[in-house]
């Protein structure tokens, strides 16, 4: 009876064990040996050893800091103003209001569609005889080439992915905003605390798991940022749009430089925790500010 | 008085950012009806003056995006399926059974979720390669058939039925196996919708893994298709825009369907923890 159990646990778990070894545990080992390597596959050679040099390759290429560049500020660029549009509008939606669920469901819609298709949409958009031009043109103003700028192309993917990523944000803190009993609300009203205090002394303390939360998921995502810039840009103008998963991209699997490439994943992955660890660390020594 | 204007103010905000946030999907639907040639956009050429259904056939015939579209549905559904039957075994066992490692083995399913794919994809392309399905639908269905996310999400739910119900199937002669699928499983529902939501909106939405691990247009996805599309054909807008509605549309027809859960499913893991 016993072994049976055991047995039968086993058979349980193995869909797990079999899929975590092949699509986990292998491919995490073997890019972090793969990143002490040089690796052609399409040369047909096995890996072979080459020590910190990738790393050091890495940390010495000018493209890959620009490429950080850019990720870095489409990371601090977005996110605080996605959140703070989230906010307000959580905050708007979570007062007595009609069709909130219609609004909550229009907000939500960029968030269901594929990446691919919004950028292929915003391409358009950003065309040089696109509706942005054109809206521009109506009040006489000047058109311009949005994605073969150097100076606005980032810029305009950023826009994009505040406008595609704002209603999961909203709907998120909206969710977190109607947890908070409205009794907090109605004796901080009695003591005359005005709107303004009560956002800043109730709402956002009160919401700050959630806040934690987000911002650690966003910055994840956005150090991510790929397929925008594959369909809109390909890295250019003059790499102004290249990121690092898009530089990763070109080195493993344009130029098969597979250990370099795992190098640049690894690099990746480290500033990811970093900028993880200082947001909740950062955001929870608040918590001691409010006495909570 | 002040009252009155400030709420008007409230709900023309609300009502102007839920226009921004649709417009786009408009403009690609009324672009995608035009007769082709009209590539220039003025605000007044906004609706299609003689729509046709044209453009979405070319697009599905001969570029394609028909082939794109089944291997998308077949690759979506397998994933659903392969997660509810296999996650929920993995869920069952964190769940009821005890054994050795059983804690071990739960932070490493959180761990790896914080792992980003990007460290993974060379080795699963060698992998893929050895295992000779590269190029092969198995090949992008495979990795994610099994997710940390769906077996977090039903061990949770999982641990709130009570067990007094599969004791009682064990005194009637239950195995595991019969206990989740008769007993556990249609209990589950609202999480098993939860879990159906999110793999078929991340499998239908993939992009990485397809691009990686394909090279033949006999096993492109929608996603990928349209990606190469809309790179390599750059002016071409009128059948990009029927492209992407043929890859959007049957996603946001099912989300006006099922609104309500699907928010609600969606943000279900973060309003919990």
């Amino acid at each position: 009876m016993a072994n049976r159990d055991k047995w039968s646990t086993f058979v349980l778990l193995s869909p797990w064990i079999v899929t975590f070894i092949a699509f986990s545990l292998y491919p995490v080992a073997y890019s972090l040996y793969l990143s002490f390597t040089k690796y052609n596959p399409l040369a047909g050679q096995a890996p072979r050893f080459i020590g910190l040099s990738n790393y050091l390759g890495i940390l010495n290429d000018p493209a890959f800091w620009q490429a950080v560049k850019n990720t870095v500020i489409f990371v601090v660029g977005t996110i605080p103003v996605t959140t703070g549009i989230a906010i307000i509008l959580a905050v708007f939606l979570n007062q007595r209001i009609r069709f909130r669920s219609f609004f909550r469901a229009s907000y939500f819609v960029p968030v269901m569609t594929s990446v691919v298709v919004i950028s292929t949409i915003f391409t358009y958009i950003y065309s040089p005889f696109g509706l942005l031009n054109s809206f521009l043109n109506l009040f006489g103003l000047p058109g311009r080439n949005w994605l073969l700028s150097t100076e606005f192309a980032l810029p305009a993917i950023m826009v994009m992915m505040i406008w595609a990523s704002f209603g999961y944000y909203t709907v998120l803190f909206l969710a977190g905003l109607q947890n908070i009993p409205q009794e907090i609300y109605e004796s901080a009203e009695i003591d005359g605390a005005n709107s303004v205090q009560q956002f800043f002394r109730i709402t956002l303390p009160l919401l700050r798991p959630m806040l934690i939360f987000a911002l650690v998921i966003n910055t994840i995502r956005s150090f991510q940022i790929f397929s925008q810039i594959f369909v809109m840009t390909q890295g250019g103008p003059l790499g102004s749009t290249r990121t690092v998963v898009y530089y990763l991209y070109t080195m493993g699997f344009q130029k098969f430089k597979m250990g370099y490439a795992s190098g640049i994943a690894y690099l990746l992955f480290l500033i990811i925790l970093v900028f993880s660890v200082i947001q909740m660390k950062t955001l929870s020594y608040e918590e001691q500010f409010y006495g909570r | 008085m002040l009252r009155a204007a400030r709420r008007s103010a409230l709900y023309l905000t609300l009502s102007f950012i839920a226009v921004l946030a649709i417009f786009p999907f408009v403009l690609m639907v009324l672009t995608s009806l035009k007769q082709g040639g009209a590539v220039l956009t003025r605000l007044s050429e906004l609706i299609p003056k003689n729509p046709t259904f044209r453009n979405f056939i070319e697009v599905w015939v001969a570029d394609s995006f028909g082939i794109y579209f089944r291997n998308t549905a077949i690759i979506t559904a397998a994933v659903i399926v392969g997660n509810i039957v296999l996650d929920s075994m993995v869920a069952y066992a964190l769940s009821r059974k005890s054994f050795l490692g059983k804690k071990a083995m739960f932070l490493v399913i959180i761990a790896r979720m914080m792992i980003p794919i990007q460290v993974l994809i060379i080795p699963i392309y060698v992998l893929m390669h050895w295992l000779q399905l590269y190029d092969t639908l198995a090949a992008l269905i495979l990795p994610t058939l099994v997710q940390g996310f769906g077996i977090f999400l039903l061990k949770q739910y999982f641990d709130g039925i009570p067990r007094s119900l599969d004791e009682a199937a064990i005194m009637d002669g239950a195995n595991d196996f019969q206990i989740l699928w008769r007993i556990i499983m249609p209990l589950a529902r609202p999480a098993i919708a939860v879990l159906i939501i999110n793999t078929a909106l991340t499998s239908w939405n993939a992009f990485l893994l397809p691009l990686i691990l394909t090279s033949s247009q006999g096993t492109r996805t929608l996603s990928l298709g349209l990606a190469l599309y809309s790179s390599r054909f750059g002016v071409d807008f009128i059948n990009q825009m029927a492209a992407s509605s043929i890859s959007a549309l049957p996603i946001l027809a099912i989300f006006l369907v099922f609104q309500r859960q699907i928010i609600s499913g969606l943000t279900k893991g973060a309003v919990k923890q």
